[in-house]
């Protein structure tokens, strides 16, 4: 097969660029050659899959060969128009101000309903209201954009990727291949009546549509739909993944407030509801009687939605401040670390120094932070709600718990807290093992074939 | 100076005539706009067409006469051309304006599964000449659009009473993202008449740079409302298509089409 002219579409961008100070024009307005401008300073990668799935998937296709070029679209209000990387161009879509709130509140308020947030009955309206009408603004502004420049570019197939694209490629009207990646979870008894149809009419556009666990697979058959179905597990490059020297680890440790002789637990995750920190705050609570050296260090700040550069959502400092009263009140204020934005070097850091790590989502698409913890050899406990947990077996390579049972998180804290080494081992050696199957060596023969057979059926 | 005036007068009168002709297409054009609101946006269209075409070709028939130049040989000639035009290709012709109104009026579309006089199949192609539907024993039947003028259209698609297919082509230079959302805006304000359960939904037929071909499906909730839904959403189209047109400040209608079917 000749080399393949990809569109990729994603909500969040791969870079986001800084805004500058209030007042000042952004430096990205002045300078549009990236080279010319700073990693970390005046603009960073997104957090997240975009990033560490998306991304090496497009570089190694590029690299070997499979794919020619890359055409990415996604929202991204303040960026230049257009990006060049090599092999790869970024196209950032811009929808004004005003109509960013409706689109922010209707995205939000299907990903609340997907995740168990909110009660289907409540949210059954959304798409007869104004602000739904935003968001068909912002999706058929992007199928715009990605059409004209298929007139330019002829690609070859589009990857869309997430809930918020969904309308796409019912949008783009193309006979070409469509694939659809569903990142959130899926659960048909979450999704209220009135979206049913909307929701089939969007998938059954995709010549497939990619989900991230069996379950999710399972569940979208049971949905009803009936087009192509592949569960492929999310991945990561374990390349780009530093194991920092002590030294370093220290340094960056103290830097985030952690003494040295904390017992550092570690939760890696963006401040939203769906991650549960404060599930993590209350068992760490309940724990510190036994632990005193116990300390709780959440990673992370608000998603693309909440930034300033973003969305601009209030979302995670509503949840943040939701956190610190909690561990107020709980009385474990010293003992929780709100580290905010880390870089990769130091969340390698962070990794490197924690004791194990825990997701405790209510719910979770995949949860490639496991993946990112059995990488750096530490044990990973984590919600049975999560994609990842089909990948763990109990006791053998995770400890799985369930996020409503409030004593559960605990036991097996306890467990690992208590433990001599060898169930700590025994998680870290065969994490590490499962891993494997959560790296892109592993991905990328199925997402080439999968490429592959969609162009070919 | 008299032979001057009497070769430049009638040029004068010509370019008068024209002006005039030109001022009176865009007051027909603003008449029937005004009268057809609540029709299709497409036939509102046509009609526009119709009546601008109607008032230039009377205008450069006088302005012409105004020369001196005599006109009704040419207007015989013509007349008898388009009458052994329409004996010639009656059945196309027909066929052809059928799918026209079809397109507008027809209460079924690919995918539904319909009967036509002893006919019955599952509608797969649609064309300019005919409807193709595939009957249950796998047959390809092909029947003239000009029969579903004739004859009656049973839909036998569970639910098919409570849709309304309204065919939109909009020109290149509408502002699309801001009509597909206006437009979602006003049908969220007609809920109460709509199944709530199927959410409006504009489909792209064809997109390039000239045109943009829509299909808007929105499902009523009860049969006696039909009309007055469609009445409703074609008067809300017209003015979202105008206001798109414009880039979001409203603006009256131009002597243009207000669509055009590709």
């Amino acid at each position: 097969m000749d080399p393949l002219s990809v569109c990729i579409n994603t909500q969040t961008p791969l870079l986001q660029f800084s805004p500058g100070a209030e007042g000042s024009t952004p430096l990205w307005e002045i300078e549009s050659d990236l080279s010319k401008l700073q990693e970390g300073v005046d603009y960073r990668f997104s957090p997240g899959g975009v990033t560490r799935m998306v991304y090496p998937l497009a570089r190694r296709l590029i690299a070997d060969g499979t794919w020619r070029e890359v055409h990415w679209i996604s929202l991204n209000p303040n960026a230049p128009a257009t990006v060049k990387l090599p092999g790869i161009t970024l196209h950032n879509v811009v929808i004004g101000r005003d109509r960013m709130g409706g689109y922010g509140k209707a995205k939000e308020a299907i990903w609340t309903t997907v995740h168990g947030l909110s009660e289907p009955k409540l949210s059954g309206n959304l798409f007869w209201t104004e602000d739904y009408g935003e968001y068909t603004y912002y999706n058929r502004t992007t199928a715009e954009l990605i059409l004209a420049l298929d007139r330019d570019v002829d690609f070859d197939a589009f990857y869309i990727h997430d809930f918020q694209q969904l309308p796409i490629g019912h949008m783009l009207g193309t006979l070409k291949p469509k694939l659809f990646r569903w990142h959130i979870p899926f659960d048909p008894e979450k999704i209220p009546d009135q979206w049913r149809a909307l929701m089939s009419t969007y998938l059954n556009a995709y010549d497939v549509v990619v989900v991230s666990s069996d379950r999710y697979l399972a569940s979208l058959k049971r949905f009803g739909h009936q087009g192509r179905v592949q569960r492929l597990y999310p991945y990561v490059d374990p390349a780009e993944y530093e194991h920092p020297g002590p030294d370093e680890t220290r340094v960056t440790a103290e830097k985030k407030g952690i003494d040295p002789h904390d017992l550092v637990v570690l939760v890696v995750a963006r401040m939203d509801p769906a991650k549960g920190q404060d599930r993590a705050i209350a068992s760490v609570a309940r724990l510190a009687g036994k632990f005193p050296q116990l300390k709780l260090v959440l990673a992370g700040n608000g998603s693309f939605s909440s930034a300033r550069g973003g969305l601009g959502l209030s979302k995670s400092e509503t949840w943040r401040s939701h956190l610190e009263e909690t561990a107020r009140s709980l009385g474990v204020t010293e003992r929780v670390v709100f580290t905010g934005h880390v870089s990769q070097h130091e969340l390698d850091c962070l990794y490197e120094r924690c004791a194990f790590t825990v997701l405790p989502s209510t719910n979770e698409g995949f949860g490639l932070v496991v993946v990112e913890s059995w990488l750096h050899r530490k044990p990973a406990l984590v919600t049975d709600r999560a994609g990842v947990a089909e990948l763990i077996e109990n006791g053998a390579n995770g400890l799985l718990f369930d996020p409503d049972d409030p004593g559960a998180l605990d036991r097996q804290m306890r467990r690992l807290l208590r433990d001599r080494g060898g169930l700590r081992a025994r998680l870290t050696e065969n994490g590490f093992r499962t891993a494997r199957r959560c790296s892109i060596d592993a991905a990328l023969p199925a997402e080439a074939q999968l490429v592959g057979q969609v162009l070919e059926a | 100076m008299v032979d001057l005036v009497a070769f430049f007068l009638p040029l004068i009168y010509f370019g008068v005539i024209v002006a005039l002709t030109a001022l009176f297409s865009y007051i027909a054009s603003l008449a029937i706009w005004g009268l057809m609101r609540r029709s299709n946006p497409q036939v509102t269209a046509a009609a526009q067409r119709l009546g601008v075409v109607t008032v230039w070709l009377v205008g450069i028939v006088i302005a012409v006469q105004e020369l001196g130049v005599s006109v009704e040989v040419l207007l015989l000639v013509i007349a008898l051309l388009g009458i052994a035009g329409i004996v010639a290709l009656r059945q196309p012709l027909e066929n052809f304006g059928a799918k026209y109104f079809a397109d507008v009026y027809s209460p079924f579309k690919i995918g539904d599964t319909i009967r036509v006089g002893d006919q019955t199949g599952k509608v797969i192609e649609l064309n300019a000449m005919s409807t193709v539907i595939l009957s249950e024993d796998a047959h390809l039947i092909a029947l003239p659009n000009s029969m579903f003028l004739r004859l009656s259209v049973v839909n036998l698609t569970p639910l098919a009473w409570k849709e309304l297919i309204v065919p939109i082509s909009l020109p290149g230079s509408v502002d699309l993202p801001l009509f597909e959302s206006d437009m979602m805006k006003v049908l969220s304000k007609m809920r109460l008449r709509l199944d709530r359960r199927y959410p409006p939904v504009f489909t792209t037929k064809a997109r390039s740079t000239q045109t943009a071909d829509l299909v808007l499906t929105v499902m009523v909730r009860r049969p006696e409302d039909r009309d007055a839904v469609l009445a409703e959403v074609n008067v809300r189209l017209t003015e979202a298509i105008e206001k798109a047109r414009s880039g979001g400040s409203r603006s009256p209608p131009t002597t243009e089409p207000v669509s055009s079917r590709s």
